[in-house]
């Protein structure tokens, strides 16, 4: 299964390319632990890759911060039908919900 | 790692599976698109989370919930009658953008309200598979694997909807003046 980039090569500093193609992964925390500490490296010493990875982390804020709050009346009774199943199992056992 | 054996069942669903309950409640709003069908979405998967739950070997509950969910989503798909938009339901919204003010790209970011407000609409114009899987990684908090196993893709095509989503979220922040271009081609 294809697996987030590595960085390539013995450098211990990895490249401006080698980071842009690692940084969404590396920001969205998938990358392995190798290559997350070349790129953390990198980007403290270089000003452009640092702004291209500013530039993303305020997509990604701004993503999380246009989430709409899930209903709260839905979410009550979807664990009240929740915490009922776990005291006393299905209402109808064997057959579908009916729904 | 506890074992299950000797666990009563009800122990185990309240253990692994209640406290999935919101982001289930969210992925299935993702996914559906509707909160009529995401709260069947999620009564259908706890239904089935509670039949399976002593088969359930504790490890990464909410990789096996989202397993469930997509399998519990995609017989509601198939007992579906052909497709309505429902009331309720919002049609693809369609954006313009005033590009007139965007004037030299800047320096650094200009964050605030219309950076805000320009990634929310980009979010809304991208197309369905890509905007899915935003949703499900950038606001629902999934990993890459997770929204692989809700989606039922292989991880890199996750990534590479993502990466692009994002990619063309930030043209259009660029367009809009908010952030400056890549410095590389």
């Amino acid at each position: 299964m294809p697996k987030p980039p590595k960085l390539l090569g013995n450098k211990e500093m990895a490249s401006c390319m080698q980071v842009l193609r690692a940084l969404q992964s590396y920001l969205d925390g998938q990358t392995d632990e190798v290559t997350t500490g070349r790129v953390a490296k990198h980007l403290e010493a270089c000003r452009r890759c640092g702004l291209e990875a500013a530039t993303y982390r305020e997509i990604k804020a701004a993503l999380a911060r246009s989430a709409a709050p899930l209903n709260l009346a839905l979410l009550e009774r979807l664990r009240a039908f929740g915490s009922s199943l776990s005291r006393q199992g299905p209402d109808d056992e064997g057959e579908g919900t009916g729904l | 790692m506890p074992q299950l054996a000797g666990r009563a069942p009800e122990d185990a669903f309240e253990r692994y599976v209640l406290p999935e309950l919101e982001v289930l409640a969210r992925v299935a709003r993702s996914v559906t698109r509707n909160s009529h069908d995401a709260e069947d979405l999620v009564q259908e998967t706890l239904l089935s989370a509670y039949r399976a739950i002593d088969r359930f070997d504790g490890q990464h509950p909410r990789a096996w919930l989202l397993t469930i969910l997509r399998n519990a989503e995609a017989k509601r798909h198939r007992k579906r009658r052909p497709f309505l938009l429902r009331e309720g339901e919002e049609p693809a919204a369609t954006v313009g953008y005033d590009f007139s003010s965007a004037a030299r790209s800047p320096e650094q970011l200009v964050v605030g309200e219309q950076f805000d407000a320009v990634v929310a609409a980009s979010l809304r114009s991208l197309p369905q598979h890509q905007r899915q899987v935003v949703e499900l990684v950038d606001l629902d908090g999934l990993s890459y694997a997770e929204a692989a196993e809700v989606i039922g893709v292989p991880v890199g095509t996750v990534m590479s909807r993502l990466h692009r989503a994002r990619s063309r979220i930030r043209r259009r922040l660029v367009a809009a003046g908010l952030a400056p271009k890549r410095a590389w081609p």
